[in-house]
């Protein structure tokens, strides 16, 4: 089992490694070159000659990367001249926020997606699922910030129980103090998760339900319930859990959208702000960030997955 | 639809959003075609090739058809509609910014005077067209390579798939969003910026079923025959594998389409006065919080995404339930 | 005294998306306390849906349509499910096949045998995890507290078996079904965990429903039998009467397709023609008329009532066997004798396949970019025997021997790690390229699974003719006739040349790879269990057909399978294999009558024959213990873990080679069971 984690561990460095000179590599494909994309067209010589001392645009591909790897290990993630601040202290600043709408968002979707994918898979082909694996398909089908338009629009504009807009505010504590706001974001976000968690639900747990050890624990005597809930339950979870790791790309652009649509004052609105003004250093430093959590989430969610399932734990 | 694949090496089973159909109870025997005709029992069935069974299957699936239908009537009203309802799709009018649903303007007109129905039409061939070019691209690629790393295995191959691995460790929203800032887009950069890492996912899949069937009984038998390694490839193995392609290929359109719309939205995909579906929704957006409502520039451009993707992914399912049952008594 | 279980005209039917299977069709049956009942039958019969039936544990879509069944007076059948829950594990124990599938993977073993107890017993945790160990210990499973912890995969396919019985007697119930207890395992681990369940069933006063396929089993265990065809009973009596009496034309017939039947006379097999009924549409009259020698016309028209004389021994059938009142043809006698090479191995034509000292090993690797090589399964471990022109030679051992990698060795699908296959002349090991494909004509293989050897996408037809095409033959026509000529050998109707795999049945895909391999006009067949999914009725024919075309074409035969009495119908040399070594060679009746190697003794031992007498006298201890590790095999002479002969020089030397009486007998052991012939050019080590 260790010698699995020390090999896990591995592979995602070289992952890291890969990564990371892909996104660099990405800066040389802008028209003009990286210091154009980085600085902008107005860029004065002056800024041109820091930016090469510290990146080594004049240099062979891979001093830059040196030189670039150096400048995150230290903290320095670029720097945006359009909002003139470096992207570390943007990141701090907006981060916490795309973090909790992410967190209440997963956290509603597996709250509804767990236990209807259940029953979906109990009440197989009757009425209920059917009208739910509606719903899942409909969740597959819609893009994210088309739920959001639509929940705006029902729920905002043309009836008014919630805000339009998502709570503003630069610090954490301003968010949480509206709650009324944060319902519509919060919702729009899980709706596609649901749909993937409540849809694997399903499949694993009808999986399941055919497979031996079900038939033993009915032959000892276990009720239904139990072998719901004693035994398939927790084979299904497992997978849930990693499937869970490895969705931060689903979670990163959903973050994106839905902080666009409702206005929400986050990481992922930054971004967007960003896209728009060409602000290349910011797009590239919240896309190493991102990169790096999906690694790690890839990565937690293998080890989870072997700690978990004793076949893996003990082989 | 979106699959969440985990990375090789990872113990993790391949494949995870796929529905399940509870297997069939073990019966008695039946007898088979080959065994009636040996008895002289009931008159031999005539034998259907498998093509002519997987339609069957697919047909029987009524959503599947009336899924088809809808798309074939979505891809006549935009590439045939035009030719019917003229409207003007390059100049701006600003006299008739944002006028409600009428006679003369069916859909009513958006933020800079565009007829929206005419817009539906000409933003639905620009979401058709890269929807399922950006889809063959990437499937065509992810399977050439996929499919060489499975087959030649060894270093080559956990070399390849590290690089894949990579580039789908990187969030597909942060990339394509870069990519379309670095690039002026238009309908074939688009078709580029979507395919060129939405083919990444789809050689995991293609490498995952070389494998498998790499280790089939009967493409081990070409080798007992004589055979070389190229006949197992092109004769044994390709065609077992088509069926998988051909399912990726159709969610593939779904996904593009949705990709294509999600960037058109931010902003960020073909400029003005080209369109998408996406696109027009942006113009939905900036209206929303206003005290009116403008429901004519958010129901229809998104009830046309919904309502094509949905019908697509009803085929896909469809044409997976086909070309597995074909292989399966029924 | 009444019986324990009575079940009376039980119906039972399965919904299909094809239509309603009448799986269990009227079946009237009973279990008295302490004895065991065996039901035997073939795939289809309804056995398995019998037995899930008692406890209802069918499968979705099935239903108990009628009948009742009781359990010491109470009636079950009609039980809501509360109640029948009651009784599952608490009255009624069951034991699956796949003890691997049928266990939890996640929990821990302890945990699924205190879950049994504390589903019926007020007891606390502690309590029911004390009887999980005491259970335990009581299967036979050695420092049962220490292995509560620890989860099925960690497990032999024995010792899981073992845990599934401890699971089902958790809490003493009156009946143990076993359904196939041990149709997934080694024939020695076969012979233990029968003897385990009979042993339980005297000390814990049990009974116990033993359904198989088997009839050496049922031979062995069962007190009483009940044999099934397409779901109803045809026959049912004591064991002991069943195989010496049998009075329904099934049971005769199956008796007859037992290969250990021919296995000295070496005659045709009996083959029942035909196949099993549709049980969705069931036919009217005696369901078995369509393939019984006897069948006349009242037969066809009216269903014969289970029912029989005084004795308690039923049959089915209007014209059972024995009785002179009878229409059709008198049994055939079935003397069809092959003119081969005597069992004694000293006829038989030239050399034509060599093997010499082949080895391969498989490597364990692991790593994150290069794979690194942590250590070698070692599959086959310096292996040499020669198979002459004409002859059959059987390669039997039990599952990890080496014996499908020996085949896979000589067929080119896997490279040796050193050795060398020689056929004819020319050394296989070293020719390449255009060479190496040309010289594949002479070997071909039949794949175990036959199913998955042919491609799903492909008629039957190009699945023939691509043998031709590939070895160059242009000719259309050509390839068309031959696979005709092909077809006609192997007894497949021409219309089958249109059909896809899945539209054969499991005895047919056999004759259709049988018949690819034949395409080349291969001087060698290499059959790998060719006929070890087969029923037995199927497998009869297809071993008479392998012998004609054996006579027809002259061909050899390399005989790969786990099944003593097939193996030894089949050869006329025979190899026994055990962990990646060859441990006794020779004719096939020498090595069967007398065999040398203590293994081998012990094969024979274990392995059921159908006849009641024989399994009672044989000796009680088979072959114990489990199999070792192939990565780290023992020292010296494999076997010696589990060898009852075994002394220290066993684990310092690696026994050679030495010839016993009967020209080329020859077993690798210490102490062989058989005296060593005075000029046998090894080194003399003496027994004890």
């Amino acid at each position: 089992m260790i010698g699995y984690l020390i090999r896990r561990f591995g592979q995602a460095l070289i992952v890291l490694f890969f990564v990371t000179v892909i996104t660099l590599a990405l800066v040389h494909v802008f028209p003009g070159g990286p210091i154009r994309a980085l600085l902008g067209p107005r860029a004065t010589a002056q800024q041109v000659a820091t930016e090469n001392q510290q990146y080594g645009f004049d240099r062979p591909f891979y001093v830059q990367y040196a030189k670039w790897v150096w400048q995150i290990l230290h903290g320095n993630l670029g720097f945006s001249l359009k909002l003139n601040q470096s992207v570390a202290s943007l990141m701090t600043q907006d981060l916490p926020k795309t973090i909790v709408l992410v967190a209440l968002g997963t956290i509603v979707s597996l709250v509804f997606g767990v236990p209807l994918g259940m029953y979906q898979a109990v009440k197989r082909y009757t009425v209920g699922d059917y009208v739910l694996t509606g719903v899942s398909f409909l969740g597959y089908a819609t893009p994210t910030f088309f739920v959001a338009l639509l929940l705006v629009e029902w729920f905002a504009v043309d009836t008014h129980f919630f805000p339009p807009f998502a709570p503003q505010g630069s610090s954490l504590g301003q968010i949480l103090a509206q709650p009324r706001a944060l319902v519509l974001p919060v919702i729009a976000y899980s709706f596609v998760l649901y749909a993937l968690w409540s849809r694997y639900m399903r499949s694993s747990v009808m999986d399941n339900l055919v497979q031996d050890y079900v038939r033993t624990a009915r032959a000892k005597g276990a009720s239904e319930r139990r072998v719901l809930w004693g035994h398939i339950f927790r084979n299904s979870l497992i997978s849930i859990v990693t499937l869970l790791g490895l969705s931060l790309p689903t979670l990163v652009a959903g973050a994106i959208f839905i902080e666009v649509v409702f206005n929400y004052p986050g990481m992922g609105l930054a971004f967007y702000t960003a896209a728009l003004n060409d602000d290349i250093q910011v797009l590239l430093g919240f896309t190493v960030l991102a990169t790096v959590a999906t690694i790690l989430g890839n990565l937690l969610a293998d080890v989870s997955y072997a700690m978990l399932d004793p076949r893996v734990r003990y082989s | 639809m979106a699959m969440i694949t985990p990375p090789p090496g990872s113990s993790l089973p391949a494949d995870v959003a796929t529905p399940v159909d509870l297997a069939e109870p073990d019966g008695a025997t039946h007898l088979t075609a080959v065994e009636a005709e040996e008895l002289g029992l009931a008159p031999a069935v005539k034998p259907r090739s498998l093509l002519r069974r997987g339609w069957e299957v697919f047909a029987e699936n009524k959503l599947a058809l009336a899924s088809l239908g809808v798309v074939l009537f979505i891809v006549l009203f935009c590439f045939v509609g035009p030719l019917f309802y003229h409207t003007d799709q390059v100049h701006t009018n600003l006299q008739q910014v944002l006028c409600p649903p009428s006679g003369s303007h069916l859909l009513g007109c958006d933020n800079v005077g565009y007829d929206q129905l005419g817009r539906l039409m000409v933003g639905g061939q620009t979401s058709l067209e890269v929807g399922v070019a950006a889809a063959i691209v990437a499937v065509l690629f992810g399977t050439v390579y996929g499919a060489v790393s499975g087959f030649i295995g060894g270093v080559a191959d956990s070399f390849l798939m590290r690089v894949v691995d990579a580039g789908l460790s990187i969030p597909y929203i942060t990339l394509i969003i870069i990519l379309s800032v670095a690039f002026h887009p238009t309908k074939t950069v688009m078709i580029f910026v979507i395919a060129v890492f939405y083919w990444l996912g789809v050689s995991r899949l293609i490498r995952g079923e070389t494998l498998t069937l790499r280790t089939r009984e009967y493409v081990q038998a070409v080798k007992v025959i004589g055979g070389r390694s190229r006949r197992a490839v092109i004769r044994h193995i390709l065609p077992n594998a088509i069926g998988t392609i051909i399912v990726q290929a159709t969610f593939a359109v779904a996904d593009s389409i949705i990709i294509l719309a999600s960037l058109g939205f931010l902003g960020l995909g073909v400029q003005a006065p080209a369109t998408d579906w996406g696109s027009m929704l942006s113009g939905g957006l900036n209206y929303l919080q206003s005290s009116q409502s403008y429901w004519w520039l958010i129901y229809p451009a998104g009830i046309a995404i919904i309502l094509t993707c949905i019908a697509v992914n009803f085929i896909g399912d469809a044409l997976r339930d086909a070309f597995e049952t074909r292989l399966q008594r029924r | 005294m009444a019986p324990l279980l009575e079940i009376e005209d039980l119906r039972t039917h399965i919904r299909l998306r094809s239509g309603v299977v009448h799986a269990v069709d009227g079946v009237t049956l009973h279990v008295d306390e302490g004895e065991t009942l065996g039901i035997v039958g073939e795939s289809g019969c309804g056995k398995t849906m019998t037995a899930l039936s008692i406890m209802n544990l069918l499968p979705v879509g099935g239903h108990i349509v009628g009948g009742s069944i009781r359990l010491d007076g109470t009636t079950i059948s009609d039980l809501d499910h509360e109640a029948m829950r009651r009784i599952r594990g608490n009255d009624i124990g069951m034991v699956f096949q796949d003890p691997l599938t049928s266990l939890n993977p996640t929990m821990t073993v302890g945990k699924q045998i205190a879950e049994a107890v504390l589903l019926h017993r007020p007891v606390t945790k502690e309590q029911a995890y004390d009887r999980a160990a005491e259970v335990l210990d009581l299967v036979g499973l050695p420092r049962p507290k220490e292995r509560l912890g620890e989860y099925p995969h960690q497990f032999s396919g024995g010792m899981r078996q073992r845990v599934m019985i401890a699971m089902a007697l958790a809490c003493e119930p009156k009946l143990l079904i076993a359904d196939e207890p041990t149709t997934a395992l080694d024939v020695t681990i076969q012979k233990q965990i029968l003897e385990l369940i009979d042993d339980l069933r005297r000390r814990l006063r049990m009974s116990v429903i033993l359904v198989t396929h088997d009839l050496g089993v049922i031979a062995g265990r069962a007190d009483r039998v009940a044999v099934m065809y397409a779901g109803k009973i045809v026959e049912t009596t004591g064991t002991g009467t069943l195989f010496v009496n049998p009075r329904h034309p099934y049971t005769e017939a199956l008796f007859e397709a037992l290969p250990e039947k021919a296995a000295e006379t070496r005659e045709k097999l009996y083959s029942i023609p035909g196949a099993p009924p549709d049980l969705v549409h069931p036919p009217v009259g005696c369901r078995f008329a369509p393939r019984c020698r006897y069948a006349a016309d009242r037969c066809r028209a009216e269903e014969p009532p289970l029912a029989g004389d005084s004795f308690g021994h039923d049959f089915a059938c209007f014209f059972p066997v024995g009785e002179e009142e009878r229409t059709g043809a008198r049994r055939s006698v079935v003397t069809d004798r092959l003119p081969e090479p005597s069992a004694d191995g000293s006829a038989g034509g030239e050399v034509q396949l060599v093997t010499e000292h082949l080895v391969k090993d498989f490597p364990v690797t692991s790593g994150a970019l290069l794979q690194r090589r942590i250590g070698a399964v070692s599959a086959v471990a310096d292996v040499s025997f020669e198979i002459r022109r004409g002859e059959t030679f059987g390669l039997v051992g039990e599952s990890g021997c080496g014996k499908t990698t020996i085949g896979r060795l000589i067929v080119g699908l896997e490279k040796p790690t050193s050795g060398a296959i020689r056929f004819g002349d020319a050394d296989l090991t070293r020719s390449r390229g255009r060479e190496y494909r040309r010289q594949r004509r002479h070997i071909q293989y039949m794949f175990q699974d036959a199913y998955a050897s042919l491609d799903p996408r492909m008629r039957a037809e190009a699945i023939l003719q691509e043998p031709l095409v590939v070895q160059g033959v242009r000719s259309r026509s050509e390839r068309q006739q031959r696979v005709a000529e092909m077809l006609d050998h192997v007894g497949l109707p021409p219309g089958a040349i249109e059909r896809y795999p899945h539209e054969f049945s499991g005895g047919q895909r056999q004759r259709l790879g049988f018949a690819r391999a034949l395409m080349l006009s291969p001087d060698l067949i290499v059959a790998d269990e060719p006929v070890s999914a087969l029923d037995v009725s199927i497998q009869a024919q297809i071993l008479n057909m392998m012998r004609n075309l054996q006579r027809e074409l002259g061909l050899t035969y390399l005989f790969i399978s786990h099944d003593l009495a097939v193996v030894r119908y089949v050869s006329t040399q025979i190899g026994v294999m055990y962990l990646g070594k060859l441990v006794e060679i020779g004719p096939a009746d020498q090595v069967y009558l007398r065999p040398a190697h203590p293994y081998t003794k012990g094969l024979l031992d274990s392995a059921p024959v159908a006849d009641p007498e024989a399994e009672r006298a044989k000796v009680r201890a088979g072959v114990t213990g489990e199999l070792p590790s192939a990565i780290h095999p023992p020292s010296g002479c494999r076997f010696r873990t589990r060898c009852p002969l075994a002394e220290e020089i066993c684990a310092e030397v690696e026994p050679p080679m030495r010839a016993f009486p009967g020209s080329g007998h020859l077993a690798a052991c210490h102490f062989p069971l058989q005296p060593v012939l005075a000029d046998s050019p090894a080194t003399a080590v003496q027994a004890p």
